[in-house]
């Protein structure tokens, strides 16, 4: 059974698997919707879907619309809410402007007041010490601190700058300044599996932060950010990870696509090592034949560029062979009749 | 609390002033004009949202009549309806005494009427002097459109646009660039009272079907219909189509100017003798001539597009070019008539009539007036088809699936209708909102009993071929059906070799040029798909624009075979090792233009 499974379902030499794969995919994906609502709060529900994720994927956005991080906790502490809580508290970017009541900017002597809210600092286990000591790694500034009221000061050096814009960008980026948690990560959501245990789903790419946290099962992180996901872990990951959310997103639209031709695509997409895009800046843009470029987008540039450097083409491909007239490369056009040299005299002779 | 704003009063969109309550405003000036104070041309509407007064009594507001409601009692009273009937009172003693008034699309925003007096409520403000006066004249000039669906109508009016009829009386001395008359029309026997009022039957613009709802070996599956060939070769559906050809006589600069005549051979696209065969002296074609495609209606020649350039020996002799009309590809038919006449410009104008007979085949496109639309799948001899126990054939098949879907009750109850009335020999009513279903039901069920039918229209049908009976009763009734202006005859276009554009060797694109359907890239794609290569190849390049060029092989540049010599040779290097290869022009014409930028492209073989 598995053997003549495994047997219907090989590819013939010759096969236009490409073509094959861009017709299943696109012809499904008109029957998607455009664009779907969007809901408030938690994480999971605002991801994109549809349509445009789809498109998101295929064009190599470099920063999803919607970057989101699916954080499990270790098999011990799965399926205690506490202590899971706890994990979500360790993970959760906290924000210097998140546990202030209120500041105060001084631009005549470029300083601004932090006034810290009790509670927050007590919410988020932070001290006002810890918060200066994490402050005093932004360069430029002096930090001082008296009764949960910070005092932030530009230092008077030749190369600060002091101008009104200057010190606004500064105190922002002070208010801005991460103090606990992971750098990027926010809005979690704890969501349960079927058999009880519970997970964190949260916006943010921040894969290698993550895995620092101690008690983050480091086997299960998973971001929908291809890019994070081949800097962190590498080329195949990012590719498994395309094929896998192409997979989602159709399924999720009930569109049923063979898992295969998505697999080509993510092959694709990720053969030169980077995630290229299917278009014009990736994959078509970097087929060798100056025609095939030619025929698909900016003629006139890739012609330039050929008579400027001298480009051959080697006539291989789909698109330049029906460009000029010649017998395509594909599914019949592959067989050649061929005869060995000893026969051919053998034929002669006679 | 914001302060309360001013109503501010427009008299034909210019502000005039302010008042204190619009709507108490407007209230008064709507009093005064039934009183007759004012004008009965002039109409208010108030706008509660901008809080605004609008007066207009500017000309081309299309205006329609309502009568005025009052305490929840209609003004125009059971005593008036009977002065009406009597004919005591008039429309206008009406509108004088302030029972109907005009409304523009404005004051009509500020109304609530009621569809028929039992609707008429406490807050009611007027009353439709008809219910089906809030339908479009054209629904109403159709039979039952209160039992089709909304969506039927629009189709409906387009349907009406596009039928043949009578269009004008005068068309016999018209030379409309097409038109499409009727044989045999007839007037609708279900109408309406808008029909009639507008005397529509003079322009009447379809027939009297017998209709049956059954189907027929799958031949009118998907909407197609089934004619009978009987009452087709007794004109069922036959029309005229007429196409008028003109020409003009034009002047151009330099004190040239056209002539109507046959061409002379010398004349440059000269088409050859035969072409103007038809033509009398004066190169204008003579009425009752027969003419099929290609032939020359109109001899014309006209000076050359350039300039000619002086030669040695003065002016050269002057040379024509021909510039002939010639009868449409596709088409066929008598010259009807010919009319001469002459433009402002006092140039000579010619027109020509062409007449052609339509007779119903395989693929026109009738339809009814409840939007059923369908095209001929099937002509079948009268012999063939289902015929009742009286006797009668139906002239159309209906499919029975056509109706459930789209829910077009009207047509069924035009079919019950229609049969009842034509066994009385009378044209009956169908206006809308006119009569209850349930009565329409009885009263004809009635008739149809009384003529010996059965009361819902069904009738024992037997098969035209076996002659058997078919095992269930089919309904079968008269509708008015259509004929409309999309026929097969004029559509219908093949190519198997013809004309290629001149600039890349592909196959023209249109019908006019006899040009063939493009394979464009999704399908080229699906050829890819599946590996056809070789028919891939036979699409892309022998069926379009192969060409054989003769290759270098020495420097990769394209030559030429010496006919004189005998042999290829190459100008780039001089070399004659050439080979022939097959490449699509197009390839050749991007070579061409790569060349012309002063930049080489080599081609390099490999024997394979």
């Amino acid at each position: 059974m598995a053997i003549a499974k495994n047997n219907s379902v090989k590819v013939a030499p010759g096969e236009a698997v490409g073509t094959v794969a861009a017709q299943s995919i696109g012809e499904p994906s008109t029957q998607m919707v455009l664009e779907n609502f969007h809901q408030a709060g938690v994480v999971s529900a605002i991801r994109t879907k549809g349509l445009p994720r789809l498109i998101e994927l295929v064009d190599a956005r470099k920063v999803p619309k919607v970057a989101t991080i699916e954080i499990w906790p270790e098999k011990a502490i799965m399926k205690d809410l506490a202590k899971v809580k706890a994990l979500k508290k360790k993970i959760e970017e906290v924000k210097v402007k998140e546990v202030i009541s209120d500041f105060d900017e001084n631009f005549n002597n470029a300083s601004m007041q932090l006034t810290l809210n009790k509670e927050k600092l007590a919410m988020y286990d932070l001290t006002d010490r810890g918060i200066v000591s994490k402050l005093e790694k932004i360069e430029g500034i002096e930090v001082s601190s008296a009764d949960h009221v910070i005092t932030v000061k530009i230092k008077k050096t030749k190369s600060a700058d002091r101008s009104i814009h200057g010190i606004r960008v500064m105190f922002v980026k002070v208010r801005n300044m991460n103090i606990a948690g992971v750098k990027g990560v926010s809005n979690i959501g704890i969501e349960t599996t079927d058999d009880g245990a519970y997970y964190l789903v949260a916006m943010g790419n921040n894969i290698s932060g993550v895995l620092e946290i101690d008690g983050v099962d480091k086997n299960r992180v998973y971001s929908n950010d291809p890019f994070e996901v081949m800097r962190v872990f590498g080329i195949e990951a990012a590719r498994n990870l395309i094929a896998n959310e192409l997979k989602d997103t159709m399924k999720v639209n009930g569109v049923d696509v063979s898992y295969r031709h998505l697999m080509l695509v993510a092959d694709a997409m990720t053969f030169y090592g980077t995630i290229k895009s299917v278009g014009r800046h990736g994959i078509a843009g970097s087929k060798n034949s100056v025609f095939a470029r030619a025929a698909y987008e900016e003629t006139i540039k890739h012609f330039t560029n050929a008579c400027v450097f001298g480009e051959s083409d080697p006539l291989t491909g789909v698109a330049e062979n029906i460009l000029i007239g010649k017998q395509v490369k594909v599914g019949t056009g592959i067989v050649k009749l061929s005869i060995k040299k000893s026969d051919l005299k053998e034929i002669k002779g006679k | 609390m914001m302060a309360e704003e001013k109503c501010y009063v427009y008299l034909n969109g210019k502000p005039m002033g302010n008042v204190e309550d619009g709507r108490a405003f407007a209230q008064e000036i709507r009093k005064n004009r039934r009183m007759g104070l004012i004008s009965g041309e002039v109409n208010v509407a108030y706008n509660k949202k901008l809080n605004e007064v609008h007066v207009l009594t500017d000309r081309g507001r299309p205006r329609k009549p309502y009568i005025i409601v009052e305490n929840g009692a209609s003004r125009l009273t059971e005593e008036l309806k009977e002065k009406l009937r009597n004919k005591e009172i008039d429309f206008n003693y009406l509108i004088r005494r302030g029972v109907i008034e005009y409304l523009d699309a404005e004051e009509e925003e500020n109304i609530l009427c009621a569809l028929t007096e039992s609707e008429i409520t406490q807050k009611t403000t007027h009353l439709e002097i008809d219910p089906a006066s809030n339908l479009s004249v054209i629904i109403n000039s159709g039979v039952y459109p209160e039992y089709d669906t909304i969506g039927k109508h629009g189709l409906i009016s387009n349907f009406i646009k596009q039928s043949q009829g009578v269009y004008a009386l005068n068309f016999k001395n018209r030379f409309d660039a097409r038109a499409y008359i009727l044989y045999y029309p007839q007037q609708p026997i279900v109408n309406s009272v808008t029909y009639r009022t507008l005397k529509l039957g003079r322009h009447a613009s379809g027939q009297n079907f017998v209709v049956a709802l059954s189907t027929y070996y799958g031949y009118n599956m998907q909407d197609a219909v089934i004619l009978n060939k009987g009452a087709i070769d007794r004109g069922l559906g036959r029309s005229m189509f007429y196409r008028s050809y003109s020409d003009e006589e034009r002047r151009y600069p330099g004190g040239q100017q056209d002539h109507f005549k046959i061409p002379p051979a010398t004349a440059e696209g000269y088409l050859g003798e035969h072409a103007y065969a038809k033509l009398s002296e004066d190169g204008i074609i003579e009425p009752e001539q027969q003419v099929k495609e290609g032939d020359v209606l109109i001899g014309k020649i006209s000076p050359p597009r350039f300039l000619e350039e002086q030669t040695s020996f003065g002016l050269s002799e002057e040379k024509t070019r021909d510039n002939s009309v010639k009868l449409r590809t596709g088409e066929q038919g008598v010259i009807d008539s010919v009319a001469l006449s002459e433009s402002t410009g006092a140039t000579k104008i010619v027109k020509v009539r062409i007449r052609s007979e339509k007779i119903p085949e395989l693929g026109d496109k009738f339809a009814s007036r409840q939007a059923q639309k369908g095209v001929v799948g099937l002509i079948v001899n009268q012999e063939d088809m289902p015929f009742s126990e009286s006797g009668v054939v139906p002239d159309l098949l209906l499919n029975p699936h056509s109706v459930g879907g789209r829910t077009t009750v009207g047509h069924m109850m035009e079919m019950l209708v229609g049969k009842a009335a034509s066994m009385e020999g009378k044209t009956s009513d169908g206006t809308p909102f006119a009569t209850k279903g349930s009565e329409l039901l009885k009263r004809y069920g009635d008739i149809l009993e009384s003529n010996g039918f059965d009361r819902f229209g069904d009738e024992w049908l037997y098969d035209g071929t076996t002659g058997r009976r078919f095992e269930a009763k089919i309904f079968t009734g008269v509708v008015y059906y259509k004929k409309l202006m999309q026929m097969v005859s004029a559509k219908l276009q093949v190519r198997g070799r013809g004309p290629v554009q001149i600039l890349t060797h592909q196959p023209t694109e249109g019908k006019p040029r006899s040009g063939g359907l493009r394979f464009g890239e999704m399908e080229r794609d699906a050829l890819v798909g599946h590996g056809a290569s070789l028919l891939l190849k036979e699409r892309m390049l022998y069926q379009s624009d192969k060409s054989e060029i003769w290759v270098c092989q020495n420097c990769g540049d394209v030559g030429y075979m010496d006919y004189v010599k005998n042999r290829p040779i190459c100008l780039t290097c001089g070399s004659t090792d050439l080979k022939q290869v097959e490449i699509s022009y197009a390839f050749k014409l991007l070579l061409d233009e790569i060349k012309s930028l002063h930049i080489l492209p080599r081609i390099r073989m490999k024997s394979e």
